[in-house]
């Protein structure tokens, strides 16, 4: 039971997902983290008010790690499509090995 | 970015970039802003005595005490990026030994905080709630660039290395800041007109105009 428990912690906090997700993750962070620093730095240019800058830079890159890092679900959209296991396949056409058919 | 570790890292990674850059933006940003400091500075008193330069020397030298009265006005020095500004008022002479190098010794200073960096000031806590009221819903103030100082003691008593000052030609105060930004270099008065400083004409950076080179007479206090 506490076995079970241990595999779905360590699932979450392995937070594995699919490649189609890792491509958005990486779009994600860098298109977030740099509008982030874009709209800090005009907003506190703007308003002449450098904590302004500073709250904005942390409260958007706090964000953006609340976004990317843990595996949501819009991650896992794209599983990837294992072959069945060898072994329960029913046998077609056999391995071939130098032209006789073996297994 | 296959797990969790990884991803934090790689937005760490971008965000230590990005910070960098917006730094490096807002360090820049003080280029544009134009500075046309002025400042106007008068001997109204001065005096050399004779004093130990600690409580256990030996020896005695002489000091000159000097008060003098300031009106300046460094407001276009704050910016969104000032941290706080360093006043000092310095007396100079030229050296009897060289025709080139200097004696400079400041006689008073004073930081003067943005309502940003108020909380770093060096002072009590009646004090420190009045300075940020004084401030209050402003991230920029350059009101407080306004200094306005009548017959102000001298916070420091000058001497030179050979110990006598009596009677020194050609004494000279002069007025000098430097700015610490929050992000970027810090600068001090500049000696040359910087071009780049200013896109435009007008950022003329005015040191200010040097009390006529007075020749001082310093009497020895008896």
């Amino acid at each position: 039971m506490a076995d079970q428990l241990l595999d779905q912690v360590r699932e979450l906090a392995e937070g594995q997902i699919d490649f189609e997700g890792q491509k958005l993750a990486e779009l994600l962070a860098t298109a977030v983290l740099a509008t982030v620093g874009a709209i800090s730095f005009i907003v506190g240019f703007f308003l002449q008010d450098i904590k302004l800058s500073l709250y904005i830079g942390l409260g958007g890159t706090a964000f953006s790690l609340l976004l990317i890092v843990p595996p949501w679900p819009f991650f896992n959209r794209h599983p990837v499509k294992w072959l069945p296991l060898a072994g329960t396949e029913t046998k077609s056409q056999g391995i071939l090995v130098d032209g006789k058919v073996v297994g | 970015m296959h797990s969790s570790i990884v991803r934090i890292q790689n937005v760490f990674g971008f965000f230590t970039t990005v910070a960098f850059v917006v730094a490096a933006l807002i360090a820049a940003s003080d280029l544009i802003a134009p500075r046309t400091p002025s400042a106007n500075v008068a001997v109204k008193d001065v005096q050399v005595v004779r004093g130990r330069p600690h409580y256990y020397s030996s020896k005695k030298e002489e000091y000159a005490v000097i008060k003098f009265s300031l009106s300046a006005d460094l407001s276009s020095l704050f910016t969104w990026n000032t941290k706080q500004i360093f006043v000092y008022v310095s007396a100079s002479w030229p050296n009897s030994t060289s025709t080139e190098l200097t004696n400079e010794a400041v006689i008073w200073d004073t930081i003067i905080t943005n309502p940003s960096a108020d909380h770093l000031q060096n002072i009590g806590p009646v004090a420190m709630k009045k300075l940020i009221r004084s401030a209050k819903g402003k991230s920029v103030d350059p009101s407080r660039g306004k200094i306005e100082l009548k017959n102000q003691k001298a916070k420091y008593q000058i001497t030179a290395p050979t110990g006598k000052v009596a009677e020194t030609d050609n004494v000279v105060l002069k007025v000098h800041y430097n700015v610490q930004p929050w992000v970027g270099i810090l600068t001090w008065t500049p000696q040359i007109e910087f071009g780049g400083w200013k896109k435009v004409k007008g950022g003329v950076s005015k040191v200010f105009k040097l009390p006529a080179l007075k020749v001082k007479k310093e009497e020895k206090k008896a």
